[in-house]
């Protein structure tokens, strides 16, 4: 039975991760698809570690310690992806507004008279 | 940075609480890595435990947080909210990749950055990258610039409202 609810998981788990796939396959930009990747390889890779949990009780606490770095490190690299990607100018589709452009402008323009 | 007697005092036991926090994290990891409850190794864990907390305490401001009961109840609602906010950013993101159109307005918005503390903003930042459609880009200051799937509303108050709400109460109350 722990075998079957193992086996459920890890399946909803993969899907999210074929989604993270499909989703930066399918969304326009870099940063649409850093989302796209960090949001559900995270949920994904939980849930594929909790699903060996199940199937092997005597892991769950390593397993958790993995998952906790999962947890950690997936958005700081995402966040430093993004923020590299800005910086490079990676060109962004359809933007409604650009804070941080707004703000490197605003300093460009205070910093050459 | 205004230093009078009590801001002195509470760092110091900021320092103290920080150091055993640190030191019980290293040292559950080590038992959990080992799997085992020999002397001897857990000697040797508590012992490498302390020096590595020790060191990091030292070297910076990063573990200076209180340590009591108030902080554990806020940290265990803060992630009972933050499973909640994936398991909503998963879903979300599911009716986007799965739609036949991809229907965004991405942008990138500036909030107010309300925690002051480096491993509080280290949480809400992360916290913010996993919740539906957003992901820090930078921070300045005070400032963070989060980029949107879907922009609503370019008035900082508001975005900020509904980006960080949910997790500011229990962060404030833990981290400060």
């Amino acid at each position: 039975m722990s075998e079957l609810i193992g086996n459920i998981v890890i399946l909803v788990g993969a899907f999210f991760l074929f989604s993270a796939g499909l989703g930066l396959l399918r969304m326009p930009d870099v940063f649409t698809r850093i989302q796209a990747g960090t949001k559900a390889s995270t949920l994904g890779n939980i849930l594929v570690l909790s699903g060996l949990g199940i199937h092997h009780p005597d892991w769950a606490l390593k397993l958790l310690i993995v998952a906790y770095f999962v947890l950690m490190t997936n958005p700081l690299s995402s966040h430093a992806l993004s923020r590299a990607a800005h910086a490079a100018g990676a060109p962004m589709v359809g933007t409604v507004v650009d804070a941080l452009r707004d703000e490197d402008g605003i300093a460009a323009k205070e910093s050459s008279p | 940075m205004p230093e009078d007697q009590g801001t002195t005092q509470r760092t110091a036991s900021g320092l103290l609480g920080g150091l055993i926090v640190l030191w019980i994290v290293c040292f559950t990891v080590w038992l959990v890595i080992n799997s085992s409850v020999a002397p001897p190794i857990v000697a040797t864990g508590a012992l490498v435990s302390l020096v590595v907390a020790v060191i990091f305490i030292r070297r910076g401001d990063v573990w200076r947080i209180q340590a009591a009961p108030r902080t554990a109840y806020h940290l265990l609602a803060y992630t009972c909210v933050f499973f909640c906010e994936l398991v909503k950013a998963n879903i979300n993101m599911l009716r986007y990749v799965y739609a036949p159109r991809i229907d965004i307005r991405p942008g990138i918005v500036k909030v107010n950055m309300p925690l002051k503390s480096s491993i509080g903003r280290l949480a809400l930042t992360n916290s913010i990258a996993l919740t539906p459609g957003s992901l820090v880009m930078d921070l300045r200051g005070d400032a963070l610039f989060i980029h949107l799937l879907d922009v609503r509303t370019s008035d900082p108050e508001e975005a900020s409202r509904m980006i960080i709400g949910p997790f500011r109460r229990h962060l404030e109350a833990a981290f400060g």
